[in-house]
C-alpha cells in the first residue's frame, strides 16, 4: 500500500526538508545529507550527465558546507537583501520498480514542487520535479541524491541564490 | 532624441564616461547598429554544426539568425528570416535537415539560404517576382572562421577576420594549442544567464582587478574556513585551487599585467594569472608531451592569461577551456552564455575541470557570478541617479606603454577602460582606432609628448 509507514516517514522527511530551507537553516538542512550526499540541478530536461555536462547546481559536501558560509557572510551582496522562500511539495510517490525500493535501506522518492522565491525585490517561481535518493545511516533517512528538474531548466534564468 | 556624432564623442572622455552610455536606450539602439553592426561578432564553433544540415539558431544583436552546415562542408551564418513574409524560418535550438521549409507558407530553402521552392508559382506569373532574385532568399551574413571559431559582421567594410583580431588571437590560438590534437570541440550544453544590467558593464568587469578582493570575499572567506577546517591529509579538491585566488592581493593583481589591442580587446595575465597555480593531471600532461615535445608544452602551459575579451561579444578562458558570449537584449538587460569545450585528445578529466570552474564561477547557481551580477544591478540602478553624470576611469591614466600592435600597463591599471572605450568612439563616430591625440581617447604618453616638444 501507498500510505504505508515508510510513506509517512518520507512525506515528513521532504517537509522538514523545505522547513529548513524555506527557514535558511543550511546548518541543520546539511544534517539531513549523508556525508557522500549530492544536489543537482540540471540544465537541460532528462539529463543524464552531471559530471560530463554543465548543470546549474551539481554540489557534494564540499560545496555545501562553502554555500552553508556563504550564505551567513556579511559581505555578500548578492545576499544583502532578506531572501524569502516558500516551498509546497505534492504527488508525493514511491517509485515502484525502482530497484532501491526492495531494498531495506534504500528508497528513491519523487514529488513536485512550486517554489516561490523573493530576493533583491524581485518574486521568481520555480516549479518542477524532485527525486529523493534515500539511504538509511543509524536507523535514520537521509537524503543520498536529489535532483532538482525545473521545467523551465534551459530558459534564460537570472541568478538562482538558494538551494531549491 | 538622437546623438550627433559630436555629442557622441563628447559622452566619452580620456577618463570618463557619461552614464547615459550605460542608461539611455537611444545609445543602446545606436550601439546595436554601430558597433554590433559593424564588428565581428561570435556566431559559435564549427563542432556545433558537425554533418551536412546541421544547425544552431541565435539572437545576433536581437536579430533571429542560424548557423548551418551546407552538403559541401561550408559553415553558412544566415538571418532566419523567411524572404516571403519575414516568419523566423527555425525555430528549434537546433538540429539537422537537409532543407528549411517556412512552418507558415511553404517556401523553401536550400543549406546555404538559397530560395529553391515556391508553391502554387503560377499566381507570381508576368508580376516582376523572380524566384531566383536573392532579395528573396535567407540574406547572409559576411563568414570568417577562425581555427573552428565562427564569426560574423553585418558590413562589408570591416577588415578580415584575422586583422580584426591582431595579435589579440595568441588566446584562440592558446586554447586550441591546450589540445593535445591541437583542435577544440563545443561540449557539454549551454548556461543562459539573464543579467538585470547594461551590456557593457559585463565587459567591463572581466580585467578590472580591483573589484574581486572586495565582490568575492564572502565565498573566498567561506572556502578557505571550509578548508581550514578539514584534516590535512584530506584529499585534495580542485575547488580549493579555482575559488580562493579570487581572493588576491593588489599586488599579485598588479602583477599580472593588462594588455589592449586594437578595435577594443584585451586581456590581464599572460605570463600568469590568477589560473597560473592549477595542478596539471599527469596524464594529461604526459599526452601534451607526446603531441608537442617537453618546451613546447611549457610553453603552452606557461600561457596563463585570465579573460580575453574579444570586443564586444565574446570572453575566452584559454586555460579553464569556456567562453562566454554576450547578448544585449536591451539599454538595461544582457544575456551571458557559457561555453564549454573539451580539448581533443586529452583526458576527460580536464573537461569535468572546465565544467566544474563553470559551475562554479560563472553559473546562475554560482556564489562567484551571482555576487557579481549583484553589483552591475547597483551601478544600472545608482546611473540613474542625476548626482554626478560621469563614471571615472583614472587609474594609470598617463603611462601606458605603447608596443606598436599593442598597449600594456599594470594589472589594476583601467587600460581596459580606455581600450574598449577608444574602439567604442572608433565605431560609433569614426575615430582612428590605435591611439593618437585626434582619436579623443589619446595615449597620455604621446600626448605629453606632444606637449613637450
Amino acid at each position: 500500500m501507498i500510505h504505508s509507514e515508510r510513506m509517512i516517514e518520507v512525506t515528513e522527511l521532504l517537509y522538514k526538508e523545505a522547513d529548513l530551507l524555506d527557514s535558511a537553516d543550511l546548518d541543520e538542512w546539511l544534517e539531513l545529507y549523508a556525508e557522500d550526499g549530492t544536489y543537482w540541478m540540471p540544465v537541460t530536461p532528462e539529463q543524464e550527465d552531471p559530471l560530463n555536462h554543465i548543470s546549474l547546481f551539481y554540489d557534494d559536501r564540499t560545496i555545501m558546507e562553502i554555500r552553508r558560509r556563504n550564505l551567513k557572510h556579511p559581505r555578500a551582496a548578492s545576499k544583502d537583501l532578506p531572501i524569502r522562500s516558500s516551498h509546497i511539495i505534492g504527488n508525493i510517490r514511491i517509485v515502484k520498480g525502482e530497484a532501491q525500493n526492495k531494498s531495506e535501506d534504500k528508497m528513491t522518492v519523487r514529488s513536485n514542487f512550486h517554489c516561490a522565491v523573493y530576493s533583491n525585490n524581485k518574486q521568481v517561481l520555480y516549479a518542477g520535479t524532485y527525486k529523493h535518493d534515500l539511504i538509511r545511516v543509524d536507523n535514520l533517512w537521509r537524503i543520498h541524491h536529489k535532483r532538482v528538474d525545473l521545467i523551465n531548466c534551459d530558459a534564460n534564468l537570472g541568478a538562482i541564490l538558494i538551494y531549491l | 532624441m538622437t546623438y550627433s556624432d559630436q555629442q557622441l564623442d563628447e559622452l566619452v572622455q580620456d577618463t570618463k564616461v557619461h552614464r547615459l552610455v550605460y542608461t539611455d536606450q537611444t545609445v543602446f539602439e545606436l550601439e546595436m547598429q554601430r558597433i554590433w553592426g559593424k564588428s565581428w561578432i561570435f556566431i559559435g564553433h564549427e563542432s556545433q554544426v558537425p554533418q551536412a544540415g546541421s544547425y544552431v539558431t541565435m539572437d545576433f544583436a536581437n536579430k533571429p539568425i542560424v548557423m548551418v552546415r551546407d552538403k559541401h562542408g561550408s559553415v553558412h551564418v544566415l538571418h532566419n528570416r523567411c524572404g516571403h513574409k519575414g516568419a523566423k524560418l527555425v525555430e528549434k535550438p537546433c538540429g539537422k535537415n537537409a532543407r528549411f521549409t517556412c512552418a507558415y507558407h511553404g517556401w523553401t530553402y536550400k543549406l546555404n539560404g538559397q530560395l529553391v521552392g515556391v508553391p502554387h508559382q503560377k499566381g507570381y506569373e508576368c508580376t516582376g517576382f523572380d524566384k531566383a532574385d536573392p532579395e528573396y532568399s535567407m540574406q547572409p551574413f559576411r563568414t570568417e572562421l577562425y581555427r573552428g571559431f565562427v564569426f560574423a559582421t553585418l558590413s562589408p567594410d570591416m577588415a578580415d577576420l584575422t586583422t580584426w583580431l591582431g595579435a589579440s588571437a595568441v588566446t584562440i590560438d592558446n586554447l586550441c594549442d591546450r589540445a593535445p590534437e591541437g583542435e577544440v570541440e563545443q561540449a557539454g550544453g549551454v548556461l543562459k544567464f539573464e543579467h538585470d544590467c547594461n551590456w557593457k558593464l559585463f565587459i567591463e568587469n572581466l580585467n578590472d582587478t580591483m573589484h574581486p578582493m572586495v565582490v568575492h570575499k564572502s565565498v573566498v572567506d567561506s572556502a578557505n574556513t571550509y578548508i581550514a577546517s578539514l584534516p590535512e591529509d584530506s584529499p585534495h579538491r580542485i575547488e580549493a585551487e579555482i575559488i580562493p585566488p579570487f581572493g588576491a592581493s593588489y599586488e599579485v593583481y598588479e602583477d599580472t599585467g593588462i594588455t589592449g589591442f586594437d578595435y577594443g580587446h584585451h586581456f590581464d595575465g599572460g605570463k600568469t594569472s590568477i589560473h597560473a597555480d592549477y595542478s596539471v593531471d599527469p596524464e594529461y600532461k604526459a599526452a601534451m608531451v607526446a603531441s608537442y615535445g617537453e618546451q613546447r608544452t611549457d610553453e603552452i602551459l606557461g600561457y596563463n592569461s585570465h579573460n580575453t575579451l574579444y570586443y564586444p561579444s565574446v570572453t575566452f578562458k584559454s586555460a579553464v577551456q569556456n567562453i562566454r558570449v554576450v547578448r544585449p537584449i536591451s539599454v538595461d538587460k544582457t544575456i551571458i552564455e557559457t561555453y564549454s569545450f573539451r580539448l581533443k585528445g586529452a583526458p576527460e578529466s580536464m573537461f569535468q575541470r572546465t565544467l566544474l570552474y563553470s559551475r562554479l564561477i560563472n553559473c546562475n547557481g554560482s556564489m562567484v557570478g551571482s555576487d557579481d551580477l549583484a553589483v552591475y544591478t547597483r551601478v544600472q540602478q545608482g546611473l540613474l541617479s542625476e548626482a554626478s553624470d560621469w563614471v571615472e576611469f583614472h587609474r594609470n591614466f598617463g603611462d601606458d606603454e605603447d608596443h606598436g600592435d599593442r598597449l600594456t600597463n599594470v594589472g589594476t591599471s583601467d587600460l581596459d577602460m580606455r581600450t574598449q572605450f577608444r574602439a567604442w568612439k572608433h565605431y560609433m563616430t569614426g575615430a582612428p582606432l590605435s591611439g593618437s591625440s585626434s582619436a579623443g581617447m589619446s595615449s597620455p604618453k604621446t600626448a605629453q609628448k606632444e606637449a613637450t616638444s
